[in-house]
Formats: C-alpha cells, structure tokens, sequence
C-alpha cells in the first residue's frame, strides 16, 4: 500500500494514542516531503554497502512513510574483526532520512549514535541475527533538542542466536520509536533495554513489540525513564507469544522516575499469550526520587541537587543492568554519563 | 577549649505529631563512646535521626549543640560536612549507583576539595583491608544485593574515609555474625579516640569489642539511668523492667 492511500491512525489504537501521526509527520500529513539523506559513517570492522532488503509492514504508516521518503538505502555486513563497531549517522538539513540494515553473522556489539540538527529526522534500522551468534545493538539518540524523530526498528532473531537491544535517550524533542523483534526460532533470545532522560518539553514514545513466534524462545525488557520539568515519557510493550510457542519465558519491566510535578510517564505493558506453559511477567511503576536514598546521600555530605543528579543517573545506568555484553554497556553508560555531565553545566 | 562534641537539650521530638523524645540531655566529649540502650520504639533511633537532621522529625522544644553551635538551621548535608556521621541501622539501596563512585563523591563532598586519585586509592585501599573487604565491592552498586554484614561494613568504611568528629552508630551490630562484629569493632576503634561515639544497641556483645565510658537507657523518651559499662551488663541479665517499674524490682 501506498502512504498516499493509508488513512491516518486513529487515536484509538494502542500504537498512536500518546503520539497521533499528525504530530511525528514532518509536515503537511497528506504529503511525502523531499528530504536529504542520513549521512552513515561505519568504523573498522565493518562495511557499508548500499542497499537493503526492504523489510516493511505495509499496515504500518510510520514504516511505509519512511520506504517513501528513502531514496538510498545502506547494509552494514560484520567482519567479526572486531568487538564493538562504531557507526555514526548524521543528520543535517530540514528533513532527514535514512535506512539502515545491519547483517550480523558474527559476535558482534554494534552502536548507532544518531546526531545532528535537522527539523526532522526519519530512521528506519532493519537486522539479522544470524543462527548461534550473540550480538547487540545500541541506539543513541544524541540528536538536537529540537529536533523531531521518527524511528522504526525491525529485528529477526535467528536460530539459538540473542540480541542485545540497548536504547539511550537523551536527544530530540519530540521522539517516535516503534521496535519490533521477531523470535523466529527456538533458542532465539532477546534482552532489550531502554533509559529515557526527560527535559525541558521532550515527549518520548516508545512502542515495543517483541513476538515469540516458536517454542523455547526468552525475551527480557527493562524501560526507565527519568523525567524532569514538562517532558512525558511513554512506554507501551507488545509481547506476544504464538499457540504452540510453548516454554517461552518473557518479562517486562517499566519503572519511570518523576522529577518534577510537571513530568509525565506512561508505562503500558500489553500481553497476547496465545500457548499454555509459558512464563510471561510485566510490571510498571511511577514514582518521585525516593526520600530515604535522598536522605542517605546526603547525609554523605551532598548536596541536594548533587545527591539527585547521582540518584538520576544511577537509575538510568540500572535501566542497561539486564545486558550481560559487559563492553558494549560499559560505552552506552558512558556515552550516558557524559550527557548527564553537560546537563550539569547547564 | 572544652572538648565538648555534642550537647543535646532537653530535647522533645514529634513525627506526624506523635511525641517520641520528651526532655533528653545528653553531652558527649572528644574521645567519648556513649551506649544508648532501650527497648524497641523507646526512641533510640528517633535520637539518632534528629541529631543528625532527618526532616520527618520535628523538633518541638531544646536543642542541639553541635560543636558549641546550635545545628537547628543546618540541612543534613551541612551536617555531613561539619563532621558528622550516622551510620545506618537500615543503609538506603541505590541501584545504578556504583560503590566506587558514591564514596569519591561523599568524600570530595565532606572534605570539599578534589580528590587526588591516586591517594584517594590508597587510603580507599587501607581502609577496606582493615575491614577486610573485598575490592570487587566497589564496582557494585550501593548496597544493592548486599547481606545485612556487607551492608554494615559499607557504612564502617564510609566513616573511616569520612573521618567524622561525631559518629552516631544505629544498630550496627545487628545481624553480624562474630567476625564481622570483630571487623566493624575494629574500625569503631579505630575512629572513637579523635571523636565522640554515640552507639545504639540492643546486646552487650559489640560492647566486648568496643569499651564505652557510658551507658545510658532510653525509656519513654528520656534517659532514666546512666553508668558504666556494668549498666550494659545488668541489663543483659535483668532487662529493662526494674527501671520501668522500680516498686516491683
């Protein structure tokens, strides 16, 4: 289907309640504007090579908008050289897009920092992970905080294969994800975690669908979100786990820290279990710094502004605890640290 | 100049307009170790908050005197820097929050100066041998999965680094198993000659360990006996209720 005959969503669906299309399109809702491409930079150990498989749910308007919009399209393909590889993606002019597709077939921690200043930012990240490989994927989203984002990711998780899934977001101003991963066979695993700093007016949608399509398949997903001032934080979690799908162990986790009386968050977690003997588990939880923590620092000498800025970060490094790729948590923490540094100084 | 430490008086404590401290004076020395013993819910710990500044306590009437300066006005941090020490009888968990990181912070905080990193180890590193802990402790975070001993020695580690001038010590010894008691004695020792010692206990075995100069009893609120180190004795064996009903002792 073409976007020029897709009707606009309905609020009334889960996907688009907290973020109507009409509020993440760049312009004019009936129009696919011109815009410029992402620029991607890959580093040592891997190669990008144009073109991709176009992965595209054609009910979904977010992904066939982004398939217009993108005239180029790019494969990232590991050499297993390396441990981390480093990818930089640019993205500068009035409206930006791009579309990257990551072939894993190696061990491999892969990290994605999206910056730039761009009105308008598009992104669409497509992956395979091949059978028996441990890979992770890390997004930061280090955009400016004007900036206003759409972005799709879809992911298969292969054979005995698991993915790491990290998200930092500190960048941006109005943010629209929808991550989708697909365990398309039985020893498929994915660990997923996503911290959100919320400032200023930042609204920060998440919509996470994780599908345990087979048997003997384990997902895990960890959502904080600390928000501070006017920013609204919204996290809703689709898991699904198919008739047959049996022993499946799925959980979901969303804890939101509200910093301000003016914040807002959102934790939605959604579960369709369609097999007998599984273990499926969410939770959700809101809450302001807590008093007792708040205390304890400061009887430790610091201050209160200080003793919040370490409670803060702290929850936002708790939010990568479930990852076991040591390395590839220990670059999205810093890359975390330094953001909660310059916010500091401000 | 008097080495006085700590002056409290007559000090009335409310929470949520329960009245939980009721006239208590107490003064402690430089070099002092005070017990205060009681039973449960006689305000022990309610003493131990206040002094050093939890805002969930209100007082109503008397003072503090910290060092001959009242502390009313002072925030808890303020208190903190000025030399001041609670260790915990339930220490805050704090995930996210690495070891490491809070002590270089509470201690830049309280000494007020960057910390040199190398000396900072060092001095880190002899601390944690004479507590006999791990190094791998500082890169958990804050308490989080800790056994209620590990938990202990963290907040005795804390005032070896912070090096207080006033330690108030709320039930440290609870749920220490004999070495650790040994362990955390130690570093109380270690402490107690340049400073003054507030300990909160219920037993007498950390008081094999640490010797104080006196022991005082908490009841309703007020001190009702003070002594030597034999009042922890007696009441180890007689308990409280020859101080609570004296008629019938």
């Amino acid at each position: 289907m073409k976007y020029a005959d897709m009707a606009v969503p309905s609020r009334a669906l889960h996907l688009w309640r907290y973020t109507p299309w009409t509020r993440i399109h760049p312009s004019k809702v009936e129009e696919v504007p011109n815009a410029s491409p992402v620029s991607f930079t890959v580093g040592t150990g891997g190669e990008l090579i144009e073109g991709a498989p176009r992965i595209i749910d054609a009910e979904d308007i977010g992904r066939v908008f982004l398939s217009e919009l993108a005239s180029q399209a790019y494969t990232v393909e590991t050499s297993g050289e390396q441990n981390i590889l480093r990818v930089e993606a640019e993205s500068n002019g009035q409206y930006t897009v791009g579309h990257i597709h990551f072939v894993l077939k190696h061990d491999v921690a892969v990290i994605l920092h999206l910056k730039g200043q761009s009105e308008w930012t598009g992104l669409h990240i497509t992956g395979d992970v091949g059978p028996n490989v441990r890979a992770a994927f890390g997004l930061v989203n280090d955009l400016d905080t004007e900036t206003k984002l759409l972005h799709c990711e879809d992911w298969n998780v292969h054979r005995d294969a698991t993915l790491e899934l990290a998200a930092l977001s500190i960048g941006g101003l109005r943010c629209k994800s929808d991550v989708r991963t697909r365990l398309t066979a039985s020893g498929a695993a994915l660990r997923q975690a996503i911290s959100v700093h919320g400032l200023g007016k930042r609204h920060v949608d998440h919509h996470i669908e994780i599908h345990h399509d087979v048997a003997h398949t384990d997902s895990s997903l960890n959502v904080h979100a600390a928000c501070d001032d006017r920013s609204h934080s919204i996290a809703t979690g689709l898991l699904t786990i198919a008739e047959h799908a049996n022993h499946c162990d799925a959980g979901q986790v969303f804890r939101n820290l509200l910093l301000s009386e003016t914040a807002r968050a959102e934790a939605i977690p959604e579960l369709e279990v369609l097999a007998d003997e599984v273990a499926a588990a969410h939770g959700a939880a809101s809450a302001p710094v807590d008093k007792h923590q708040l205390h304890y620092l400061m009887s430790r000498g610091l201050d209160e502004e200080t003793a919040i800025a370490l409670l803060v970060e702290g929850f936002m490094q708790d939010g990568f605890s479930t990852l076991e790729n040591e390395g590839f948590v220990a670059e999205i923490r810093a890359q975390l640290a330094i953001h909660l540094e310059e916010e500091l100084k401000r | 100049m008097s080495d006085e430490i700590l002056r409290v008086e007559n000090l009335h404590v409310s929470v949520d307009d329960t009245r939980i401290l009721n006239g208590l004076n107490l003064t402690i020395n430089r070099g002092e170790i005070h017990v205060v013993m009681g039973r449960n819910g006689a305000g022990k710990s309610t003493l131990a908050s206040v002094i050093m500044g939890h805002p969930a306590f209100e007082v109503t009437e008397g003072a503090i005197f910290y060092m001959g300066t009242n502390i009313e006005e002072m925030s808890v941090f303020e208190r903190a820097r000025a030399g001041m020490f609670l260790s915990f009888q339930y220490p805050a968990v704090i995930p996210g929050v690495q070891v490491g990181t809070f002590l270089k912070k509470s201690v830049q905080s309280v000494r007020d100066e960057e910390l040199k990193g190398r000396a900072f180890r060092k001095e880190l590193n002899a601390a944690m041998a004479t507590l006999e802990m791990q190094k791998s402790v500082l890169s958990r975070y804050v308490n989080d999965g800790f056994s209620g001993g590990e938990k202990k020695r963290l907040e005795i580690l804390q005032m070896l680094l912070l090096k207080p001038t006033l330690a108030l010590l709320d039930e440290t010894d609870s749920g220490l198993d004999i070495d650790a008691l040994r362990i955390v004695a130690k570093g109380i020792n270690s402490v107690a000659p340049e400073a003054g010692c507030l300990i909160i206990t219920h037993y007498q075995r950390l008081l094999d360990h640490v010797e104080p100069h006196f022991v005082h009893v908490i009841i309703d609120g007020v001190i009702a006996e003070s002594g030597g180190p034999e009042l922890a004795l007696k009441l180890e064996k007689q308990g409280y209720e020859w101080l609570e009903n004296p008629a019938e002792a």
